[in-house]
């Protein structure tokens, strides 16, 4: 089976996926720099755990490639990797549990500090 | 089959089995509760020790999880293995002592600290939760799974830092070390992923062996190396570190201190076991030597002026892994001046005997420092020095302790922490005559920002607002009293820590072949 | 040996400073031994001296607080406080920043 497995497209359209990765992770890191507001912030981490699990994804594709389930293939025998998948899905309970605590966090901030500005949430400084 | 084989499991299952029981443990009262964490951390703590001795030998522990048999690391005639393995060598040992150790003290401490204050059934989880990431960060022989185990560890930390969420300063410091350490674990997944895309492995033995220098290599190096420099608070990425350990309660802070060593574990590990075709140039142990003189020098400037003592001694943490940084990229630059078959020049191999020696010092003094202080808050209700006056008499154990503590971080012989530093010293004058002279104006400010810790806390006249201070209770005065003993066994023995445990780290860690062949077997 | 270290330099051995230790203390209790034992007890001897003053009854009123111990220091090291306290601003954009910017300063030195 070893000979069927393709290396990932070198053309433009296997790359431009990860030409989009890069521009979402850009994005991400764009809002988490500069915007002043904490749930603008948060969605700047949202985002970039998003793109690194669409990254993971790609990572694992392979071009025709079936479901990585050895009887539910059929007759084609070139899959997609199943370890980025197993990968993604990790990275996506992770990231669940991140932003759920960091909107939890937010909530709280709120509550003692009536502001979301990150500019203002500066006590500990120094 | 032998239930010694299975160590490695147990190690991380007993915290994880912990966190876990704890809501029903907690249902029968609050003796029940008590005995049910201290058991199950005194059972990590003797799994812990009993994997150190197996690793005294200078043998590596490999464990196949989910397999059908737990030694079979490459199962059906695979060439790279697939599942989950944990390999635990000498280096891995050395800090699975340290965190056990804390973990323990840290827990013996926060059963009297934490009583007055309510939430107890999470704050247990959440430790146990952390211990199980920090060991299983240590343990892990797989990227990804590092990965995880720091993500486990890091978000049980984020609640504690939280603990107190009726303290706007709390919920701060907790959000702040959030956002940057989300984006550093993402782009430490970017890495990971990268390096799986490149090579279809995840397993850090296998990785060692395949691996070659390549753009892709070096950017993913690059990545590794400033996350985890991050997690471990090299210095201008350390903003968090001051604000969560002060923040956090001290018996989090004492553990938290651990698992930023065991994120040093991923650095070196990285750097030393995986990435040698790319660290060959020296261009990184000086990135790591530059890390840690800049960590150092500013981390000890910020503490001499401050005056809130657990924010002071996030400072000193700051420029103490700046020693173990600088040790170690020392290391790295003698191991890519040597010959290519793992023999490495004298002042390295001292330099990565005193990086170590510096990691399980700071481990244990580090967090008698931030007990004492979290018992000085606990008997005075303030973390404001200014405030603070003549406790030495009302609080004697305490002053002894810390007096301990602080001499040993300052270096003053004959403590512990002067051996560590005095080889750091040593072996980085091979390198630069600068790089000692740095740290050691560290160490004469931390010396001199101590000396001001204590006199203003323990010495002076009295002050009548803490006339009705008492000593802590002795539960607390225990777990302080563990890490004073350990620091001083330190001290004693330095040459008996030396051949069991530090000699063996650096050779296992110098050893790269013998990580690859307890995976891969004979190649 | 037990308390013996070898550093491939030196040696380092605790018993000796343990030693040392031991007989200073020795000297400094003989110094001490030499002053004077003549004093009269609960007299005016026996009170602190303060610059002839009372000596105020809280001992927050006589004691430097710690955040002014080194003041000269800071002061003498001014401009590089100005330049730290500002780096130290407590906002979590500008730590997040900074640790952009170091992964990228970090990429270009291994890249290059």
């Amino acid at each position: 089976m070893t000979d069927t497995i393709v290396d990932t497209p070198s053309d433009f359209a296997g790359n431009a996926a990860y030409v989009l990765v890069a521009f979402l992770v850009i994005m991400a890191l764009y809002s988490i720099l500069t915007q002043k507001n904490l749930i603008k912030i948060c969605i700047g981490i949202a985002v970039l755990g998003s793109s690194v699990n669409f990254f993971l994804v790609l990572l694992g594709y392979r071009q025709g490639g079936g479901i990585p389930v050895y009887y539910l293939a059929g007759a084609k025998k070139t899959m997609v990797l199943p370890t980025p998948q197993c990968l993604t899905l990790t990275a996506i309970v992770i990231a669940l549990a991140t932003t759920a605590l960091m909107l939890s966090l937010v909530i709280l901030i709120h509550k003692h500090y009536g502001t979301l500005n990150v500019d203002e949430i500066r006590r500990l400084r120094g | 089959m032998n239930w010694h084989d299975h160590l490695p499991a147990f190690l991380v299952m007993i915290p994880l089995l912990g966190a876990f029981l704890t809501p029903f443990a907690a249902s029968f009262g609050k003796t029940a509760r008590n005995a049910f964490f201290m058991l199950f951390m005194a059972l990590t703590l003797v799994v812990g020790m009993l994997l150190c001795t197996a690793t005294f030998d200078g043998g590596v522990l490999v464990y196949v999880m989910g397999g059908e048999n737990f030694s079979l690391t490459l199962p059906s005639g695979m060439s790279y293995p697939v599942r989950i393995l944990f390999e635990i060598d000498a280096f891995g040992s050395l800090l699975i002592f340290c965190i056990s150790f804390a973990a323990f003290a840290g827990a013996l401490f926060s059963i009297q600290y934490m009583d007055r204050f309510s939430g107890w059934k999470r704050f247990m989880s959440l430790y146990f939760l952390m211990t199980t990431g920090a060991l299983g960060m240590s343990a892990t022989g797989d990227l990804f799974n590092f990965f995880v185990f720091v993500e486990i560890s890091s978000i049980a930390s984020f609640g504690l830092v939280a603990f107190w969420r009726d303290k706007p300063e709390s919920l701060e410091a907790s959000f702040k070390y959030m956002l940057i350490s989300q984006v550093a674990a993402m782009l430490l997944l970017i890495a990971i992923g990268s390096l799986y895309g490149k090579y279809n492995a995840l397993n850090m033995g296998a990785l060692s062996s395949m691996l070659r220098s390549g753009t892709l290599e070096r950017v993913s190096l690059a990545l590794i190396l400033s996350v985890l420099a991050f997690k471990c608070g090299a210095f201008p990425m350390h903003t968090w570190m001051p604000d969560a350990y002060a923040e956090a309660p001290s018996g989090v802070t004492c553990l938290l201190v651990t698992v930023s060593q065991a994120s040093f574990y991923g650095l070196i590990r990285v750097c030393y076991t995986i990435f040698p075709a790319v660290t060959q140039g020296g261009t990184v142990g000086w990135i790591l030597i530059a890390l840690g003189c800049m960590s150092m020098f500013f981390g000890v400037m910020m503490a001499v002026v401050q005056h809130e003592i657990k924010r002071l001694m996030g400072y000193h943490s700051i420029s103490q892994v700046g020693y173990m940084l600088l040790a170690m990229g020392v290391g790295l630059l003698a191991l890519s001046d040597g010959n290519s078959n793992g023999t490495v020049a004298a002042y390295g191999l001292t330099a990565m005997k005193g990086g170590l020696f510096h990691v399980v010092n700071y481990s244990f003094y580090k967090g008698l420092l931030f007990l004492c202080a979290g018992a000085l808050y606990y008997a005075t209700g303030t973390r404001d020095l200014d405030k603070m006056g003549g406790l030495a008499r009302s609080m004697p154990w305490t002053a002894g302790m810390f007096a301990v503590a602080a001499a040993a971080i300052s270096g003053l012989p004959p403590f512990n922490g002067f051996v560590s530093k005095w080889m750091i010293y040593e072996s980085s004058f091979a390198v630069h005559p600068l790089l000692p002279a740095v740290a050691m104006i560290t160490s004469v400010l931390t010396l001199a920002s101590f000396a001001k810790v204590f006199q203003a806390a323990f010495l002076g006249p009295s002050k009548a607002k803490l006339v009705a201070v008492r000593e802590v209770p002795y539960g607390m005065l225990a777990g302080m009293a563990i890490l004073t003993v350990m620091t001083l066994l330190l001290t004693l023995f330095p040459g008996w820590f030396m051949d069991n445990f530090f000699e063996n780290a650096a050779r296992a860690l110098l050893d790269r072949q013998g990580y690859i062949r307890a995976v891969l077997g004979g190649m | 040996m037990w308390n013996q270290l070898d550093t491939g330099f030196g040696h380092w051995n605790v018993f000796v400073w343990l030693c040392f230790f031991v007989i200073v203390s020795g000297f400094v209790l003989w110094v001490r031994s030499l002053g004077r034992m003549d004093y009269k007890r609960n007299t005016d001897q026996d009170e602190i001296y303060w610059s002839g003053n009372e000596v105020p009854d809280d001992g927050a009123k006589i004691s430097v607080p710690a955040s002014s111990s080194y003041w000269g220091f800071r002061v003498a090291m001014e401009p590089l406080y100005a330049v730290l306290d500002k780096f130290h601003s407590g906002n979590a954009s500008d730590y997040a920043g900074y640790f952009v910017v170091t992964v990228a300063l970090i990429g270009l030195l291994v890249l290059f």
